[in-house]
């Protein structure tokens, strides 16, 4: 059963916004504090955790050999996955990935695939016979809302500071996994009639449709994604736009102060 | 001695272990309590380079109706270990390991557990394991404890998770990865610290009698220690903050 | 170790730490008797009252009592009774016949709507957790403007404290109308800054945990109160 949104919750949502206020004090382009940490899981090649506000996220990445697809014989392959587990919130079953599980990789996915920070070409082997496949998998501990903007910060951030395990697979020696760029993505809710960033549980339950924006580094657009039932208008996006790029530049320098330790 | 595995060399020539501990010594433990806001009920819980991270909600609703018991609550948990936490990948979802862990976890912990006061309803228990380096049940067990009095659900003990086992035909405590691979036994026991009973057991290999009760009084002693980090990780959550 | 509001010392217990021995004391909640020793079942603080051990947990969830009174939100409304959600394991179901308004049959969504909170008492709670609640009494009705905010169950006690006075204090402080649930709920109404407060508040109350914490952090906080009229 889908979780009760009460009257009175839309009711104060509606009412802070006509004073432009957020029902957890901030304004209306805030982002609640963010805190990444690399490196921290033995078995993964690149790992990281993100705190953001009351959400709690783990992203891990692995490598395989594999054989490349034959129309693309010199191209390594990139996944990534993310899983709404049950440890997450009350309000996720178990049971097998669920649409909005899939959703959410599935966007991640296509912000660092389409952002072309990762060199295809550079994870060949032998062409036609060995790559290598990377695997993020993405995993929401704690639910506190905004998970997207989380799970895209995580897995960008265990990326860039992924080691090729090349000894263990005897294909040479160990060497830092080449990423080019560090995409970012930003997230938008309506709540109360307007759209805020960075949406908490509370505007979440109570809110209409998101939009999520992945931005590289040369702040192109790398993948977009509308969610729930809702509609807005291309002046409301053009708003957001210019939000994403301030938040996704800070964010990019937070990952990069990560790096080279 | 089985299938040659005592032949790997994982005894020093001084009786030390290859990192270095004593045969009755433990990996470093660390435990924090609290530490997912979505949760009722929280810990994690880092044993050697295991890392297991655990969620509790309820009681609630206990459905399908079918696993409803009219007079006590079920414990509902599930033990997974995330797709990066191995050294090869694993593929997301349920298996048969995971599915028989979470079976005698949860009957384990349903020792303890107060489950006559939420008649008809579930608890849920979620161990997630996030980096695992042998032993990660006995470190699922733990942390649940943890998590369940984190969550105030009433209960008659904690339950520590610890195993010792043999290698080189040398009864040692807390296998590593290395020497669980090549190791000749294993031996999990789930402890609960106050009452000295058992409520979780398992073991594979081969153990003599005088091995089993050597390994067992090793077991003991490090389940004194990890109470210990227990309580004073529940203390810092409850006792420590500013105001 | 640190103090309680009276003072004396508050010793933290875990489940299945000895308290200390029975010697004809009985046991109260948070407490059970083991051979001859008194043994912590939750985490939380020892209190000895009139030859009553027990332990305030620190954390809590609620179960429902006959009497107690709650907040709940219609999850179904059929023709004939209302299904609520009252932060219990089970949901409480409010039939027709104990609601305070006319209700024609099939006409209940007319008087109370999904998603809609209602103010009501638990009638009666049977052996498996079945709760009927009532909306017959003084007060009991529909919630049609304010907010709803969680407070953890454990605090109740300590904000109902004769002599402490931290309910009318909260009242006081936000200058909004309160009325506590025994359900881990607190309806407030007033201007936006009474609840804003209020909800900050009680952030930081939920991340202490403890109740012996309550005042020091309403202390804290009663600086930044929209109204410093009497405080």
């Amino acid at each position: 059963m889908a979780a009760p949104v009460p009257s009175l919750l839309r009711q104060e949502l509606e009412r802070l916004a006509e004073s432009d206020q957020r029902i957890d004090g901030r304004g209306r382009w805030d982002r609640r504090e963010v805190q990444l940490e690399v490196d921290i899981l033995y078995n993964a090649e690149g790992s990281a955790k993100v705190t953001w506000g009351d959400t709690v996220v783990y992203a891990g990445v692995k490598f395989e050999l594999r054989t490349p697809w034959p129309d693309r014989p010199t191209q390594g392959s990139l996944m990534c996955g993310a899983e709404l587990r049950p440890v997450a919130h009350r309000k996720y079953e178990p049971g097998p990935p669920s649409p909005q599980s899939i959703e959410l990789g599935r966007v991640v996915d296509r912000g660092i695939r389409e952002s072309g920070c990762i060199d295809m070409e550079a994870l060949c082997i032998v062409p036609g016979e060995k790559v290598w496949g990377v695997m993020i998998d993405i995993h929401v501990l704690s639910d506190g809302g905004n998970i997207f903007d989380a799970c895209g910060l995580a897995a960008i951030a265990a990326l860039r500071t992924a080691v090729v395990p090349a000894e263990r697979f005897d294909v040479g020696e160990d060497h830092v996994l080449a990423v080019k760029g560090t995409p970012v993505m930003a997230s938008f809710q309506r709540v109360g009639g307007r759209f805020v960033y960075d949406p908490s549980e509370d505007e979440e339950t109570g809110g209409e449709e998101r939009i999520h924006i992945t931005l590289g580094n040369e702040e192109h657009l790398h993948s977009l994604q509308k969610g729930l039932k809702g509609a807005f208008t291309p002046a409301e996006f053009a708003e957001i736009l210019e939000v994403a790029r301030t938040h996704c530049g800070e964010l990019r320098e937070l990952v990069s102060s990560m790096e080279g330790n | 001695m089985m299938g040659g595995y005592g032949d790997v060399k994982l005894l020093n020539d001084d009786g030390t272990r290859l990192d270095g501990r004593t045969v009755d010594e433990m990996r470093p433990v660390e435990i924090k309590a609290g530490i997912l806001p979505a949760a009722q009920g929280s810990a994690w819980v880092k044993h050697g380079l295991n890392v297991a991270v655990v969620a509790v909600y309820g009681p609630m609703e206990a459905h399908p109706r079918k696993i409803q018991r009219q007079d006590r609550a079920v414990l509902d948990v599930r033990y997974n270990m995330a797709p990066f936490s191995t050294s090869d990948r694993i593929r997301p979802g349920f298996n048969r390991r995971s599915r028989e862990i979470s079976k005698v976890t949860a009957e384990a912990l349903e020792s303890v557990v107060l489950l006559e006061r939420y008649p008809r309803s579930k608890i849920r228990v979620e161990i997630e394991i996030l980096a695992a380096e042998a032993g990660t049940r006995c470190v699922g067990i733990t942390a649940a404890s943890v998590a369940l009095a984190d969550a105030g659900i009433p209960m008659r003990d904690m339950v520590v998770g610890i195993a010792s086992g043999k290698i080189q035909d040398t009864v040692v405590l807390d296998l590593d990865k290395a020497e669980d691979n090549y190791g000749q036994a294993d031996l999990p026991m789930g402890i609960c610290p106050n009452t000295g009973e058992l409520v979780f057991l398992q073991m594979d290999g081969d153990l003599s009698i005088e091995e089993y009760n050597l390994a067992t009084e090793y077991n003991y002693k490090a389940a004194a220690e990890i109470h210990e980090i227990m309580v004073a990780a529940l203390k810092e959550r409850y006792d420590g903050g500013e105001a | 170790m640190s103090q309680g509001q009276n003072g004396a010392e508050l010793r933290l217990v875990t489940p299945g730490s000895a308290i200390g021995p029975t010697s004809g004391r009985r046991v109260g909640t948070g407490a059970l008797i083991q051979g001859d020793e008194i043994i912590a079942t939750r985490v939380g603080h020892v209190r000895e009252r009139h030859g009553t051990v027990s332990v305030d947990p620190v954390a809590s969830c609620y179960m429902p009592r006959s009497g107690d009174l709650v907040i709940g939100t219609v999850i179904e409304a059929r023709s004939n009774l209302w299904f609520l959600d009252i932060n219990g394991p089970f949901q409480a179901l409010l039939p027709m016949s104990l609601a305070p308004w006319k209700v024609e049959f099939g006409g209940t969504r007319d008087h109370a709507d999904i998603n809609d909170s209602l103010l009501m008492r638990v009638q009666e709670v049977d052996e498996v957790q079945n709760v009927v609640a009532t909306m017959k009494g003084i007060g009991l009705r529909r919630l049609a403007e304010g907010a709803v905010l969680d407070i953890d169950v454990q605090h109740n006690d300590a904000l109902r404290a004769e002599g402490a006075g931290l309910l009318k204090r909260l009242r006081d402080l936000s200058d909004c109308r309160l009325v506590l649930a025994d359900n881990g709920r607190l309806w407030a109404d007033g201007d936006a800054a009474g609840i804003d407060w209020l909800r900050s508040l009680l952030r930081a109350v939920a991340a202490a945990g403890r109740s012996d914490r309550f005042e020091a952090i309403l202390d804290a906080h009663a600086a930044n109160a929209p109204n410093q009229g009497d405080a």
